[in-house]
């Protein structure tokens, strides 16, 4: 099991933050949107990751069931927040109900932000794992003369 | 009357002539050379071996399999500049006046 | 015709790789809950790796959980870090151990061309 084995687990890594990256940027502009299409405010949504084995080019299943195989990521489920969406008193809105109050999105931008930079560096360190790695292959391949 | 005449008698054969020892000494340079070929084939089919289990995606890493063929590389190289100084000397006791 | 030293480098590069590929394993897992940092005991398998005789195929080294790292609410323990300058020391480690094998490799064939072309 080589290095390249290595290569995979960093681009999976890179994939689950940027998907997690979309999801939060997602959340964050829709942070005012009281109408979407499935009717109601927009209710923000959470990725969660899950340590899976990454395929490997050119290997038998046997001997992936043997080695103590280095995890990579992925993002098992979306999870949609279910808490009740708060309610303010607007009565000239178009999407007051009876009593003029307008349903909005439970959201917290401020820990959307911070959760983005997160993932903003966690891609970066997986960028780096990926330069490092294919930087030893590089200098094996030096080995030939 | 003479006394009757003893038929002559063969003489003794000549023992072959034995040359001494002729079989190679144990560090003689026929050893060294066959050494040199048994090493090239030994490392040449660790090498082979090595890449295919690497290719076959095995418990293999990539410099190891580099090593390997190396390694048979300069075996090899080793036993083609031996035989290149055989040659030459070779053509040098040819060209010998004797 | 590569000598003890080459194959003691040899286990070396593969105990760095080895340890290089868990680094990137828990750079990936940095937020995946409940994931515990994995490492290898790096000073004790090169020990082993240099005392077995040349002949031995080394036995993989078993990756282990690191203790002592402070766990977030979400159980993971990645210190990114920790990761990061594990991420440096070894491709550093790695550099030098092919740059001594590059120069074993050129002085072996040196001698066997005699100095002359």
């Amino acid at each position: 099991m080589s290095l390249f084995n290595s290569l995979s687990v960093s681009a999976s890594g890179m994939t689950a933050q940027r998907q997690r990256a979309e999801v939060l940027v997602e959340n964050i502009a829709n942070a005012d949107t009281t109408r979407t299409a499935g009717g109601g405010p927009y209710r923000r949504q959470d990725v969660v990751f899950e340590a899976q084995p990454v395929g490997q080019p050119f290997s038998s299943v046997l001997q992936a069931q043997l080695d103590n195989q280095p995890q990579g990521v992925a993002i098992s489920e979306m999870v949609v927040d279910q808490s009740e969406p708060d309610r303010r008193y607007l009565p000239g809105h178009p999407d007051a109900d009876k009593d003029g109050y307008v349903l909005f999105p439970k959201m917290n931008p401020a820990e959307d932000m911070v959760d983005l930079m997160s993932a903003s560096r966690s891609y970066q360190a997986n960028v780096s794992a990926i330069s490092a790695v294919k930087d030893m292959i590089n200098r094996s391949m030096d080995l030939f003369r | 009357m003479a006394a009757p005449i003893a038929p002559i008698s063969l003489p003794r054969p000549i023992d072959p002539i034995v040359l001494p020892n002729a079989a190679a000494p144990a560090s003689g340079f026929h050893n060294v050379l066959a050494n040199a070929i048994s090493q090239v084939v030994q490392s040449g089919d660790k090498a082979d071996a090595a890449v295919s289990n690497y290719l076959a995606g095995g418990n293999q890493e990539l410099h190891s399999t580099i090593l390997a063929t190396q390694n048979a590389s300069l075996n090899f190289e080793l036993l083609l500049q031996v035989r290149n100084k055989v040659v030459a000397a070779y053509d040098e006791i040819m060209k010998m006046q004797i | 015709m590569l000598d003890p030293v080459s194959t003691q480098l040899d286990r070396y590069l593969t105990l760095v790789s080895q340890r290089q590929k868990l680094v990137a394993s828990n750079i990936a897992n940095a937020d995946t809950p409940g994931y515990q940092t994995q490492d290898i005991d790096f000073e004790a398998q090169l020990r082993a790796a240099l005392q077995a005789p040349d002949s031995a195929a080394p036995a993989p080294p078993i990756a282990s959980a690191v203790p002592g790292l402070r766990v977030k609410n979400d159980g993971n323990n990645v210190d990114l870090d920790r990761e990061a300058r594990l991420l440096s020391e070894n491709a550093l480690r790695f550099n030098m151990a092919t740059n001594f094998l590059r120069s074993q490799l050129k002085d072996l064939h040196m001698a066997i061309q005699g100095g002359s072309a």
